[in-house]
């Protein structure tokens, strides 16, 4: 049994169904990426997993670790190990980021209370890595920060953190060169057995800077194709198109 | 055009309570300036309307609610009495304790007999005659007759007087602290606080009493700012549950001078607070910051007037506001530039959370411009937390409860990060984080 399998996944939002039974299994230690067209349901499939109040399961199951989640709230969720590295994160003014990293850290720990000293000097390192500020940590969360910055923020969180299974929803999107480099580096210093990774995109882009071991193509609320990484460049070169035919074709 | 004050009277207009025969027991044994002061305000208080429901100031906050005819005046002894020292007093450095036992004025710094003041008013009047004479209950403009704060200026049962020389300034600054714990007691402090030019302090206010014991508190607080003086107040209105609270807080501000003005209302069951500045000479600025948090079926009402006789002068006013479990609160305010008074700025925010359906914020903004050539801006909103910052703290790990005090104590973080005294941050974040667990209370 995989660590996180998605089983003929189906969820709508408004009684618009948007997922038609979603299949996905990935272990700790492997890297998938999925990719799809505009409105194929890739971040829903991120909100659903997430455990977002607006989408509704309205069949198949979602199992972690060999359990459901699709009772647990969003903080069981996360407590279970799971990390949504977010495409929008939301602004929270007046939250400062070491408060609101203290105060994700102590929902963590098994006393209810991260230490302080360990927990600073791990932030002020983690911090460092990614080439940010210290007098950052006082800043509000997400307050008026640009979207490299935004990116930064959620990757601090999962090198905190340290989740078991990781999810980026577009994290690529409106980055430039330098900081998508920034946010490479933190996730392939994460990289490794311990950690499962599904990185959502839309371009190809950020697939040469943290290379997938597996591809799937998600389209019309269904994995339409997987394949290895071999995909990425041939999907690079024929397009969705060609996607579509394939399927047809099958079908 | 829109304003607060209440009309003229056409006979005398008394308050129960609050009669001649309480005039003179207020005024017997006072300096001269003081018998004369305290009658002028009497005449004043008497020539305003008493306050009813169908007057636009009390439209939101029924006057029978103060409940005027069940408190007596406290008479407080003139005499000082021992000062009991709190922790928190290290972070001042004159400390002013007021109980209905009397009164102790501890200069812990040992700041006060060369360019600063700290005295009673009766002292002051001795001693600053004509300093007091030309300020005490001055600071208001004849445009906006305020009848609590005429009131005050007649009863008033304990008054100080904080005086900072030119250029001078304190290092950390001074706290009065009021507590009442005499059931059926009204309390009326006077503040007169005046700076010379370029003078820079602050003080803190804070007001407590036992849960259960129904007391009445009608304060009034005057500041003159003399050019490029820069004071700053919090004040924090924490009585017990059944305390009922009337402020008014005036401050004239003259040339390049600066006065920032926080009033944090939490506490008691019915609260009208009224806090005006006259920003009356070029480039005098004010700042008015206010929160509110109105739970258990407090009743909590704002009021702000931002007064700009000047041109080039600056007022930026922001109240944030939360209810819950039946609360309501009210803000209304008006910024008004007189004419010719162009390059006026001035803004006017007021926000509210409303975190259940049961309870209830109101807010009137407005402006009155008679003036051209001015940035003015106004805006109000209401709402409950955003169920995506909610969704978003919840994703990392966080559970509901703490999620929704983190966005509470963060909504009202963008006024308590500008409070003087990080000792009145932390007792705010307290009694917040209080109101916000239902636990932790009652």
């Amino acid at each position: 049994m995989a660590d996180l399998e998605i089983k003929n996944l189906h969820a709508e939002i408004d009684g618009i169904s948007i997922l038609k039974g979603v299949n996905l299994e990935i272990n700790k230690g492997e890297v998938h990426a999925l990719m799809g067209p505009n409105g194929s349901g890739k971040s829903t499939l991120s909100s659903v997993i997430m455990g977002h109040p607006d989408y509704e399961v309205t069949e198949g199951d979602i199992v972690l670790d060999g359990e459901s989640i699709l009772e647990m709230d969003p903080e069981e969720r996360a407590k279970a190990g799971l990390f949504l590295c977010f495409q929008y994160p939301v602004a929270v003014p007046g939250v400062s980021i070491s408060n609101f990293l203290k105060k994700a850290m102590d929902a963590r720990h098994p006393e209810g209370k991260a230490p302080a000293g360990p927990f600073l000097k791990e932030m002020r390192e983690n911090m460092a890595f990614l080439e940010m500020e210290p007098a950052f940590a006082n800043r509000g969360l997400n307050e008026g920060f640009s979207g490299g910055e935004k990116k930064r923020m959620e990757i601090l969180q999962m090198m905190m953190f340290k989740p078991g299974m990781v999810i980026m929803d577009e994290t690529d999107s409106g980055l430039d060169i330098d900081a998508l480099q920034i946010v490479a580096k933190g996730v392939n210093k994460m990289r490794g057995a311990d950690m499962g990774l599904l990185v959502i995109t839309h371009y190809e882009r950020i697939l040469t800077h943290i290379a997938p071991d597996r591809l799937h193509i998600l389209m019309d609320g269904r994995v339409v194709m997987s394949g290895g990484p071999e995909l990425v460049t041939k999907l690079e070169e024929k397009g969705y198109d060609w996607v579509r035919e394939e399927t047809a074709a099958t079908a | 055009m829109p304003t607060l004050a209440l009309p003229p009277a056409t006979e005398p207009a008394l308050l129960p309570g609050f009669n001649e025969n309480v005039l003179e027991t207020a005024r017997s044994g006072e300096p001269a300036l003081l018998q004369a002061k305290r009658t002028a305000a009497f005449e004043a208080y008497t020539q305003i309307q008493n306050p009813e429901a169908f007057h636009e100031e009390y439209r939101r906050l029924d006057p029978k609610k103060f409940k005027f005819g069940s408190f007596t005046r406290l008479d407080i002894p003139r005499e000082a009495i021992a000062y009991n020292a709190r922790p928190v007093d290290e972070h001042y450095d004159v400390v002013i304790s007021v109980t209905p036992d009397g009164i102790a004025i501890e200069d812990r710094a040992d700041v006060t007999g060369g360019k600063v003041t700290v005295q009673t008013l009766q002292q002051a009047a001795l001693d600053h005659t004509s300093r007091i004479e030309q300020h005490l209950g001055t600071a208001i403009r004849s445009e906006e007759p305020r009848k609590f704060f005429e009131l005050n200026g007649a009863f008033w049962n304990v008054g100080f007087h904080i005086h900072v020389a030119k250029n001078a300034n304190l290092p950390k600054g001074i706290l009065l602290r009021y507590h009442n714990d005499r059931e059926g007691t009204a309390l009326l402090p006077r503040l007169l606080v005046t700076a010379e030019t370029g003078a820079e302090f602050a003080l803190a206010e804070q007001f407590t009493s036992p849960d259960g014991v129904s007391t009445l508190c009608i304060s009034c607080r005057e500041f003159h700012l003399a050019p490029n003086a820069n004071v700053k107040l919090v004040s924090l209105q924490d009585w017990g549950n059944v305390g009922i609270h009337i402020g008014e807080d005036w401050a004239r501000v003259q040339r390049d001078a600066k006065v920032d003005l926080f009033s944090m209302t939490l506490g008691g069951v019915v609260s009208k607070m009224t806090v005006g500045c006259n920003v009356c000479e070029p480039n005098a600025s004010a700042y008015l910051g206010g929160l509110f948090f109105a739970d258990r079926k407090q009743h909590f009402d704002q009021k702000t007037l931002q007064f700009h006789s000047a041109p080039d002068t600056y007022s930026n006013m922001l109240y944030k506001g939360a209810v819950k479990d039946k609360g309501y609160s009210v803000y209304q305010g008006i910024i008004r530039a007189l004419k010719d008074c162009i390059g006026v700025d001035a803004y006017q925010t007021n926000n509210n959370l409303v975190l259940d359906p049961g309870s209830r914020a109101d807010s009137i903004p407005s402006l009155v411009i008679d003036a051209d050539e001015l940035a003015c801006s106004h805006g109000a909103t209401m709402g409950n937390l955003d169920p995506e910052q909610l969704y978003y703290l919840r994703s990392r790990g966080i559970s509901e409860p703490e999620a929704r005090r983190m966005l509470v104590l963060g909504f009202f973080e963008e006024v308590i990060e500008r409070v003087p005294f990080e000792v009145m941050r932390d007792r705010l974040h307290e009694v917040i984080e209080e109101k916000l667990n239902p636990f932790a209370r009652d």
